[in-house]
């Protein structure tokens, strides 16, 4: 037993592996730990708001953690934040639309151009062939360029509590910075949000945590049925194989995913907890692990120390556990671990269909798809909602497909390189 | 031969046995679903009514037509009237379309979608994992986790990082469609070749991922078999390799095929997936419809096709075995 | 050995492609009839999206289950692409305009009696005119077969007859007093019913022997029209209509030249996401789905994408998405209870995160039982009844109403009872209606805020309807806080949206689709009810509506939880252009319902080439 560890811990692969899903469990456990945010807290209003550095800007206004620094180019980094150069082409076209001549546009001349434009824009102007898109681009456009070019800073004011009337309370110059590490209230979203508005990276771990229980529970239901039915079948033999392998064959023909899809969908959702989900996927894929089961028992059963063993007398369950169990042990263990990372891509197929644990009790990486393609997160550009959940469930499942090749390697020499 | 005939009447008994179970537990248990369906029709077209009689009369019409208002064991035997007649009856959820009609305007586009991909992905994979067998060194060492990693992504992964960044981002395939969007079906080139460039993103979703399965199992299998006693023989014996590699392959193959056999026999049911990303038309998002809704006929008679076609091409392969796989023919004659 | 199996491979690869090329066109085609193109002139066709999902199955005028969105859609707006009404309904100035009529129509003095003529030009697409006759005759046939069209207004409508040839004479329904029992109705039934034709009916009946599933089920695939469009193509993948180019509406008595597109495509897309692709990509010009963030593909994408309104709320609300609680609920009997859990709901999450911005805020328009339009807002008085209107997010308001009643927590396990029973309850919509999955998320949410657990649960469509509709006994568990639909802008609002939301007429219905799913019962309510259609004095009728809003807004049997559009409408103006728009000079003003419904089916005709 010993020796055999450490075989397997000399695996390369099934110790990146190991490595791999370590990490992830360990991230698991101790990011709740860090960042205590309940993972189905609705903390953005507005959907899918970007992963970033979020600075509160009623903070940043309090006038006594203001700096002024004096830095190159501050004006003209705002006005093409503002204004970028696919602008400055829509606006040039509306300007070469109306009559101006083209040679006297000069888009790289700010001041000029905005000049041409202030005095030339006429939003109620026909132009023939315009779609209503550009004609509201350059409303847009138009009203963002207001004051643009000035060099003034704002002015705050808030509501006197007592009159109600609106007080100067400071002012906002244009070389006014704040240094972030003396805000009270950043918040560092490296995910965003999702469409709930529910902060992804802890709705990610959650999420993982809960796909790996499934995954778990699943794993191990089906490799105990299957290693029970496997044992049976291929040491008993006879009625009781043949009756196992029927039954066998005709879960084999009835296909597995619309039987999950029929069971998931007559819970009713109101059941649908994750880890019924689990006991039904469970319930469902342990065809794959009987038969491979039941074919290693078949070639053992005629090995020497079984015959030596019946000879002696011992009972069919004696035998069984002792003589039969021990070396299907290693295959056993890397059904389970494909059982498990096959019970996590059967819950993510789940959730994405509509058929997965209830939404609002845990978030599952299956459930996180299907809420962003439900918001068409991968046609909007807004890669944050479901990226990461695609790579997690692959790492998860590549790292488990790691460790079983390496154990692979370790449980049958000849395949080792 | 006469323990082959054994054998195979053996199988055939087996395969009866299980067609008839499989066949009544088909027409159980989309009907073991809670919820009444022809309640959820009724209601859709009682709209207004308001007097409960004329729902009610309505209730009785369409129970009636569907049958629904029998005992099951009635609905049975009229159910196996009309399937050898093949007649499989109306569509609850797409009344007053036969199932018929449904699946077959479905079925041929999950058929021609998922048998290339499944063979190219078979063929593709073997080769390479035989390939990386025999090899060894450093396009092993390159496969062997490239192939782990196809083989790990979600089938649903795969085909959204396909569609985002190929269809979306580069716009070199279309986005979505079993044909392109201005086009009627016609037998024009035109058509034609509308159709393979739709097919390509759902295909290749499917096939990389058998890729990378299929190349893992036949490495080891090939690797298992080039380290059998009978290689390492008639390698000393001074045979070329050529000729020793076919009977490597071919028996490294045997528990392949039973996988191509199986995937082929459940592929109708297969590519729910690609159909729901790249909006490809096909069987399996039919027959979730069909649950969603429901629709016991047409579950019944989807899952019916799945059923035959597996244990068509399952009893296919046994019996092939039995010819290919000489060991099967003497424990058969021994036994 | 390697190259031959390389070689076998490509060869087995090439022969499968192949052959995917060849299956699918076992296809079905339509009769080709002589020039039919295989590929549909894309700057002669209009694409759609979000009206169609799943196959079409029958283009059966007097069925309401064809599942044919581009040709059969019966509502307020009806859509008019292949069978007409006699009027539009335009919901931006509430007026009725004709069209197979002529000239407006006209009450008698105690409005028993409208009457209205059929224009002389109008005609079917087999070339008879249409006549007098052919109204009466549909009206008849919705009666004999007690359709769904039949069973909404024969309680309100008492004959339909044809005076000669062109004058249609409608007689309602009388009370006992000789007053119409709902003039409103009848009004709206004129613009909301198809005209069917009398001969192509009485064939239909005949291959139908009298049974209604029958006439119901029937396909019609020989179903004669009088609108400009028709069937061209159907299968699993897309519908096609094409113009007709005799169509009678080109007659200077109606739009005086054709619609400009000639064909109405919609491919039948899986779900909202992969049709969203589509009109991204330009592959569809009028979109009725809901895209959500759809300003990021005109602000990010620089996508010649628009939508009526440039800024928020990008469209015309005009239905109001409700969440109705279950009045035979533990509790829920309860004004405060009902009340604490409406005001402390997150209103400005629900409209930023459910509906991404799509629809008015609450402080834009507080809430009544009118939407947002400015005929409706008009209807009440909004001094009145402003102290009663909430804007949400009131967590110490709810807190303070409850336990003024004494519903607080007593036991200390963080939830609040009411005569020593917990509050608990299941906040529920149908699965899959992703924007009101958001906005119930967020109602339960509120619960939690306030002390009262609340839990979620999203049922099947399929089951979901099923339950809720069945008025006549209580409804069962899980169903506590339910949300539904109300109707939009038609001739008969608000009046009937009132009706549904607040009348006791339904409850008892087995087959309940109208509204007041609760089961709630006001007697004050019914009472205005029953006199609102009768009623023509705007300053009375002014003060019965803003007594109903009152009443609504005290007792909160349901409370509106968004307003929404009464469609979708965005446009991608890569190849069409001139669609409706915020001031777009129309008059009458065409409104955004993506140039199918009521009015709004003018746009076809206005619409113009980018690039000619």
């Amino acid at each position: 037993m010993k020796h055999t560890l450490q075989q397997v811990f000399r695996s390369g692969k099934f110790v990146v592996g190991f490595c791999i899903l370590t990490a992830v469990l360990l991230i698991v456990i101790v990011y709740p730990l860090i960042v205590p945010t309940p993972p189905l807290r609705t903390i953005s209003q507005g959907t899918f708001v970007p992963p970033g550095i979020y600075v509160n800007v009623f903070d940043s206004i309090d006038s006594a953690t203001h700096y002024t620094l004096d830095l190159d180019d501050v004006a003209a980094r705002r006005i093409a934040g503002r204004l970028d150069e696919e602008d400055r082409v829509s606006m040039k076209e509306w300007l070469v639309a109306s009559g101006i001549e083209e040679s006297a546009i000069d888009t790289s001349d700010t001041r000029k151009f905005l000049d041409q434009w202030v005095n030339n824009y006429d939003p109620g102007k026909n132009i023939p062939g315009m779609t209503n898109a550009k004609r509201n681009l350059y409303a847009r456009l138009d009203a963002l360029l207001d004051g643009i070019l000035s060099t003034e800073g704002v002015i705050i004011a808030a509501h006197d509590p007592d009159t109600g009337v609106l007080e100067k309370k400071g002012n906002i110059e244009q070389s006014d910075f704040v240094n972030i590490g003396q805000l009270p209230n950043v918040r560092i979203l490296p995910l965003g949000t999702d469409n709930f508005g529910r902060d992804v990276l802890a709705e990610l771990v959650k999420a993982t945590a809960v796909s790996l229980e499934i995954g778990l529970v699943a794993g191990i239901i089906a490799t105990l049925i299957g290693l029970t039915l496997g044992l049976l079948a291929g040491y008993v033999g006879g009625f009781m194989d043949d009756g196992i392998m029927f039954f066998t064959n005709l879960f084999t023909v009835i296909p597995t995913f619309v039987l999950l899809i029929l069971i998931s969908f007559s819970i009713g959702q109101e059941q649908r907890g994750a880890f019924t989900i689990a006991v039904v996927i469970g319930l469902t894929s342990w065809v794959w692990t009987t038969r491979a089961v039941r074919s290693q028992v078949l070639s053992l059963r005629n090995r020497d120390h079984v015959n030596l063993a019946k000879l002696s007398g011992h009972s069919t369950g004696h035998i069984v556990l002792r003589d039969i169990l021990p070396y299907i042990a290693s295959y056993v263990v890397m059904a389970l671990i494909l059982q498990i990372s096959s019970g996590i891509l059967s819950e993510a197929g789940l959730s994405i269909l509509g058929l997965g644990p209830k939404t609002s009790e845990v978030p599952t990486l299956g459930l996180m798809m299907n809420w962003a393609l439900y918001y068409n997160a991968h046609v909007n550009g807004q890669w944050w909602a479901y990226v990461p959940v695609i790579l997690v469930i692959a790492l998860i499942s590549f790292s488990m497909n790691l460790m079983n090749t390496g154990l692979d390697h370790v449980f049958n020499p000849t395949v080792r390189d | 031969m006469k323990g082959y005939r054994k054998y195979f009447l053996n199988k055939l008994a087996w395969f009866f046995v299980t067609l008839v179970c499989a066949f009544i537990l088909n027409f159980i248990l989309p009907r073991l679903m809670p919820g009444d369906p022809v309640a959820a029709i009724v209601s859709r077209l009682a709209q207004g009514m308001s007097d409960a009689t004329g729902v009610q009369a309505i209730y009785q019409q369409y129970a009636d037509l569907f049958g629904t208002n029998r005992p099951i064991y009635e609905q049975f035997f009229i159910y196996v009237k009309n399937v050898v007649r093949s007649d499989f009856g109306f569509s609850f959820s797409q009344y007053p379309r036969t199932v018929a009609d449904v699946i077959a305007s479905s079925i041929w586009w999950t058929v021609f979608l998922q048998l290339p991909a499944i063979l190219v992905g078979w063929l593709i994979g073997n080769f390479l994992g035989a390939l990386a067998a025999y090899r060894r060194k450093g396009f092993d060492k390159v496969l062997l986790p490239v192939s782990i990693f196809a083989s790990s992504l979600p089938a649903f992964g795969m085909a959204v990082l396909l569609l985002v960044v190929f269809a979306l981002t580069l716009g070199w395939f279309p986005t979505s469609g079993g044909y392109g969007f201005d086009m009627i079906p016609a037998l024009s080139w035109g058509f034609i070749w509308s159709v393979i460039v739709h097919y390509q993103l759902p295909f290749w979703s499917i096939v990389l991922i058998t890729i990378g399965g299929q190349a893992i199992g036949m490495r080891s299998m090939a690797i298992y078999e080039l380290n059998a006693d009978y290689v390492k023989y008639s390698r000393f014996m001074g045979i070329k390799d050529r000729k020793i590699l076919r009977y490597v392959f071919r028996n490294a193959m045997l528990p392949q095929v039973t996988g191509l056999a199986l995937a082929i026999g459940t592929m109708v049911s297969g590519a729910l997936v690609a159909e729901i990303i790249f909006n490809y038309p096909g069987l399996g998002s039919t027959i979730l419809k069909a649950v969603l809704g429901q629709d016991y006929p047409l579950i019944s008679a989807a899952t019916l096709i799945i059923t035959l076609m597996v244990l068509v091409t399952t009893f296919a392969i046994e019996i092939l075995y039995g010819f290919i796989d000489p060991r099967v023919k003497a424990a058969q004659s021994e036994g | 050995m390697r190259s031959k199996c390389l070689a076998i491979f490509i060869f087995l690869a090439l022969t499968a492609i192949l052959t995917t090329a060849c299956g699918p066109a076992k296809d079905e085609v339509t009769q080709s009839t002589g020039e039919d193109p295989k590929v549909l002139p894309r700057k002669e066709t209009l694409y759609f999206n979000g009206q169609q999902f799943g196959p079409v199955v029958g283009w059966n005028p007097y069925s309401t289950s064809n599942n044919n969105a581009m040709a059969i859609v019966l509502q307020d707006n009806s859509r008019v692409t292949m069978f007409e009404t006699p009027y539009l309904y335009n919901m931006l100035d509430g007026k009725v305009y004709p069209l197979l009529a002529e000239g407006d129509y006209s009450w008698n003095d105690d409005r028993t009696i409208l009457t209205f003529k059929i224009k002389e030009a109008a005609h079917w697409s087999d070339g008879t005119p249409v006549t007098a006759e052919d109204v009466a005759y549909t009206w008849a046939a919705h009666v004999r077969y007690n359709t769904p069209a039949g069973a909404a207004n024969k309680d309100y409508i008492d004959t339909i007859e044809a005076a000669d040839d062109r004058k249609v004479v409608i007689k309602a329904k009388r009370d006992r007093e000789g007053k119409p029992v709902n003039p409103l109705i009848v009004a709206s039934y004129v613009s909301t019913y198809y005209v069917i034709q009398k001969s192509w009916t009485e064939r239909l009946e005949e291959r139908a022997g009298g049974d209604t599933a029958k006439f119901l089920a029937d396909t019609a695939e020989d179903a004669v029209y009088s609108g400009p469009y028709h069937r061209f193509f159907a299968d699993d993948s897309k519908v096609i209509l094409v113009r007709d180019d005799d169509y009678w509406g080109r007659d200077d008595s109606m739009w005086g030249r054709l619609p400009v597109p000639k064909y109405l495509a919609h491919t039948i897309f899986r779900d909202n996401a992969a049709s969203a692709v589509a009109f991204k990509k330009g592959e569809v010009d009028v979109s009725q789905a809901f895209n959500p963030n759809i300003e990021l593909l005109w602000l990010n994408d620089r996508l010649p994408i628009s939508t009526y309104l440039p800024e928020p709320p990008y469209n015309i609300g005009t239905k109001m998405p409700t969440a109705f609680y279950n009045l035979n609920s533990y509790g829920l009997d309860q004004v405060a209870v009902r009340k604490a859990i409406a005001i402390a709901v997150d209103y400005p999450t629900v409209i930023a995160n459910a509906v991404t911005n799509q629809s008015p805020t609450f402080d834009e328009v507080p809430r009544s039982l009118m939407n947002p339009t400015s005929t409706e807002q008009a209807l009440y008085d909004h001094d009145a009844v402003k102290h009663l209107q909430w804007e949400g997010n009131d967590i110490d308001g709810a807190r303070k109403l409850l336990d003024t009643v004494g519903i607080v927590d007593s036991d200390g396990d963080g939830w609040r009872e009411f005569k020593g029973r917990k509050l608990s309850y299941t906040a529920s919509c149908p699965s899959g209606w992703s924007d009101w999955q958001s906005a119930i998320e967020v109602v339960a949410a509120a619960g939690g805020k306030i002390g009262i657990e609340i839990t979620t649960n999203y049922p099947e469509w399929s089951v979901y309807q099923t339950i809720v509709t069945k008025s006549d006994s209580p409804l069962p568990e899980g169903y506590d806080i339910f949300m539904m639909y109300t109707t939009g802008a038609g001739p008969a609002q608000p009046y009937t949206r009132i009706r549904n939301l607040l009348s006791s007429e339904w409850v008892g219905m087995a087959g309940n689709w109208n509204g007041n799913w609760g089961q709630y019962s006001n007697m004050e309510a019914d009472t205005l009810l029953r006199e609102i259609p009768g009623e023509t004095d705007p300053g009375r009728l002014k003060e019965m509506y803003t007594e109903l809003v009152k009443i609504y807004l005290t007792d909160v049997p349901s409370f509106t939880l968004m307003y929404r559009p009464e469609a979708f409408h965005a446009v991608n103006e890569t190849i069409w252009t001139n669609f409706p728009h915020q001031n777009d000079g129309t008059d009458p003003p065409v409104p955004p319902l993506d140039c199918t419904d009521g009015w709004g089916i003018a746009c076809l005709y206005n619409l113009t080439l980018v690039n000619p």
